[in-house]
């Protein structure tokens, strides 16, 4: 019985067979090929710290994990001074395999990007960090990746959110597994980074896996080279659990922070359900809300009360509408009412703010 | 194609209402099969008359309030199964009636139905039977006595074990029989062994929270342990208040109920110890040989102070973590525009 005693979502990263898969390139990823201006070191080993940096930064890479340049990250790295460097290749969401897959299947590429980074910012301490869930014994993962060690990060979802918490987290440099792939490539062969992971999954994809795509094809194009087997009621471009719903998926972009298009076969009908006060909403929430307070004090508009229920953690990991069993958008509400009590707290004086009185 | 748009997460778990509430019933049939083992049909048309009665007046009240009754909402169903279960199988049908109509037409509907009553509707409709009609809900058949479908009760009705409790002496019953349900008592809170399969079965099924019915458990025995309503040693007066009257059927049940209940798990434990000590407070003070049910609504209406205590807590908790996990990692400096692509 998977998930008996679990409280969450577990991560079945392996129910779409993509991690078995080699990574293949779409149509498109050779034509919109696009090498640096300099030409490429003889021995990109032996780079001097500023010119890796400099190198991410004319090959425009850009971290997926969190959508800043990479340059930037090196940089500011090597400034302030850190204790190590993480390797995310976590995938966060359900269905995503996408930082994983090029962390499995272009190891010797990873460790050199590895190194590399390790000069860029003088760090010694190299994690590589992967989700590994107890249940799943169809990936392997390997101890160490070219000598770097690879923590496993148990739990549930959002993992991610939680590895953040721990504590050999602190003052690490974060960079993701995709970015490190186009780092080796702009060192090693000289490319701009004109293409990103994508995996492409969902009950109406035929060929679901990890797809080399390039950034800028339009969603429904990726759909449809990798192949529909039905029409699509929902088109997801991101993660299952925090993606973009697409209404017109013709005319959506991969960007090279998109982690994942998704296309689903059923749509969610509005059964009627009322909350019934179960708790699990708060039962699950990682940052120790209660979604459950906040939905009925934004439905009796009873704002004062936000400030108490720390709307304003939210981080929008959307667990607790996973769990609703009234299917309620809570996520939506309670990320509505972060961001009012935010701006409540920006644009009002310090003596109005609204304070958390006990009644 | 014609796509919908949806907000986030686009995967929802396969539970709703309706498999939590239908859980529920199904783990309450093994408890009328055992009525009707002990009591024969009786137990079945009494249980078929508080559901007629429950679902009835659910429609016509969310007629009233023009709202539209929800075919998936088996909470009404739910409310009519219990309340039979915590009666004597040879209550007359127009108590049982009555207690139905009480439960949904004064203590959940009014409130705004379902998922907004501040009481649980079973435990109050039969409170109300209680008041009203303290002999006929406090004198039990004898098991494996055939009860008259229709008709006057012929047969011989006796006291439980908890009267014995009550008038402050040591009851014979083996705990062999109580184990197994074979003692008078109410119609399905005698049979602990079926209780606990399916408080097992809804554990299991993660419909029940076992923080509250630990706590609640918990708070009965050490009350019990530590005063004993006869002169007997901590250990039987234990067991003979958790086995006797609607102990075992409210911490599987009416304590549970997800709607009368806290949220929060820290609020769900204060929830179930309390209720737990101020049953068996209630059992020393109270009139009626079971007062437990007044507790439990006692309980209910203190809910919303447990949960605004827990939700201070939490509260202050979470600021302190924040606090500490803050600048924990390389962050963005302000000023950087993330969407800006020239170097």
């Amino acid at each position: 019985m998977p998930g008996f005693g679990v409280q969450g979502i577990l991560l079945e990263q392996n129910k779409e067979p993509a991690l078995s898969r080699e990574i293949k390139k779409l149509k498109g990823c050779d034509e919109c090929e696009q090498r640096l201006e300099k030409p490429v070191s003889s021995e990109p080993g032996l780079l001097a710290p500023y010119e890796i940096v400099m190198i991410a930064r004319e090959a425009r890479i850009i971290d997926e994990s969190d959508g800043r340049r990479l340059w930037r990250k090196l940089a500011q790295a090597a400034r302030e001074s850190i204790s190590g460097v993480v390797i995310d290749a976590m995938d966060d969401e359900p269905y995503l395999s996408s930082q994983l897959g090029p962390a499995l299947w272009m190891q010797d590429q990873l460790s050199e990007a590895i190194g590399l980074v390790k000069r860029a910012v003088g760090a010694n301490k190299v994690q590589i960090e992967i989700y590994k869930n107890l249940l799943d014994v169809d990936i392997k993962i390997p101890a160490s990746i070219g000598g770097n060690r690879v923590e496993r990060i148990g739990g549930t979802y959002p993992a991610e959110l939680r590895a953040r918490w721990h504590s050999s987290r602190k003052n690490t440099l974060v960079i993701g597994a995709g970015a490190m792939i186009h780092l080796w490539r702009a060192a090693y062969l000289g490319l701009v980074q004109t293409t990103c992971f994508v995996t492409v999954a969902g009950d109406c994809v035929a060929n679901p896996g990890n797809y080399e795509v390039p950034i800028g094809m339009s969603v429904m194009r990726v759909a449809e080279q990798v192949g529909l087997i039905a029409d699509p009621k929902r088109m997801v471009a991101g993660g299952s659990m925090t993606g973009f719903g697409l209404t017109d998926p013709e005319r959506v972009m991969i960007t090279p922070t998109t982690r994942g298009v998704l296309a689903f076969a059923q749509e969610f009908k509005d059964m009627g359900y009322t909350c019934i006060g179960c708790g699990r909403c708060a039962d699950v929430c990682p940052e120790g809300l209660s979604p459950f307070f906040i939905y009925k004090a934004m439905k009796s508009k009873r704002r004062e009360r936000l400030e108490l229920f720390d709307a304003d953690l939210c981080t929008g990991c959307g667990t607790c509408s996973y769990v609703c069993p009234a299917k309620l958008d809570l996520a939506q509400i309670v990320g509505a009412c972060g961001r009012l009590v935010r701006k409540q707290n920006e644009t009002v004086p310090e003596r109005t703010k609204f304070s958390a009185k006990s009644e | 194609m014609n796509l919908r748009a949806q907000n986030p997460p686009h995967i929802r778990s396969r539970e709703s209402n309706q498999t939590v509430m239908g859980d529920t019933v199904i783990a309450m049939l093994p408890l009328y099969a055992m009525a009707f083992y002990f009591y024969g049909p009786r137990s079945l048309a009494l249980g078929a008359v508080s559901c007629l009665t429950c679902i009835s007046a659910d429609f016509v009240c969310q007629l009233i309030g023009r709202k539209v009754p929800n075919v998936r909402d088996y909470s009404p169903l739910i409310t009519g199964m219990i309340i039979p279960l915590l009666l004597p199988a040879s209550t007359r049908y127009w108590i049982v009636v009555a207690a139905g109509l009480f439960a949904i037409c004064v203590a959940k509907q009014p409130f705004g139905g379902i998922g907004h009553n501040v009481f649980n509707p079973a435990a109050a409709g039969v409170a109300f039977a209680v008041i009203c009609w303290p002999r006929s809900t406090f004198q039990f058949p004898v098991p494996f006595d055939p009860l008259p479908v229709t008709g006057e009760i012929t047969a011989r009705l006796v006291a439980s074990p908890g009267r014995a409790l009550a008038m402050g002496g040591v009851p014979t019953t083996d705990f062999m029989d109580m184990l197994l349900g074979n003692v008078p008592g109410p119609m399905g809170g005698t049979n602990i062994l079926v209780l606990l399969t399916c408080l097992l079965f809804l554990a299991v099924r993660k419909t029940v929270n076992l923080c509250t019915t630990g706590a609640f458990l918990g708070g009965v025995a050490i009350t019990a342990a530590i005063f004993p309503r006869a002169v007997m040693a901590p250990f039987p007066s234990i067991l003979y208040e958790v086995m006797s009257g609607w102990v075992m059927i409210t911490a599987v049940f009416l304590i549970n109920d997800p709607v009368s209940s806290p949220k929060r798990r820290s609020a769900r434990l204060l929830y179930g110890f309390l209720a737990g000590v101020v049953g068996i407070v209630f059992r020393h003070l109270g009139k009626f040989e079971d007062s437990l049910l007044f507790a439990l609504l006692v309980m209910n209406a203190s809910v919303y102070m447990i949960e605004l205590w827990a939700e201070q807590a939490a509260h202050a908790f979470r600021r302190k973590n924040r606090e500490l996990t803050t600048s924990a990692n390389l962050s963005a400096p302000d000023g950087e525009d993330l969407g800006d692509t020239e170097g």
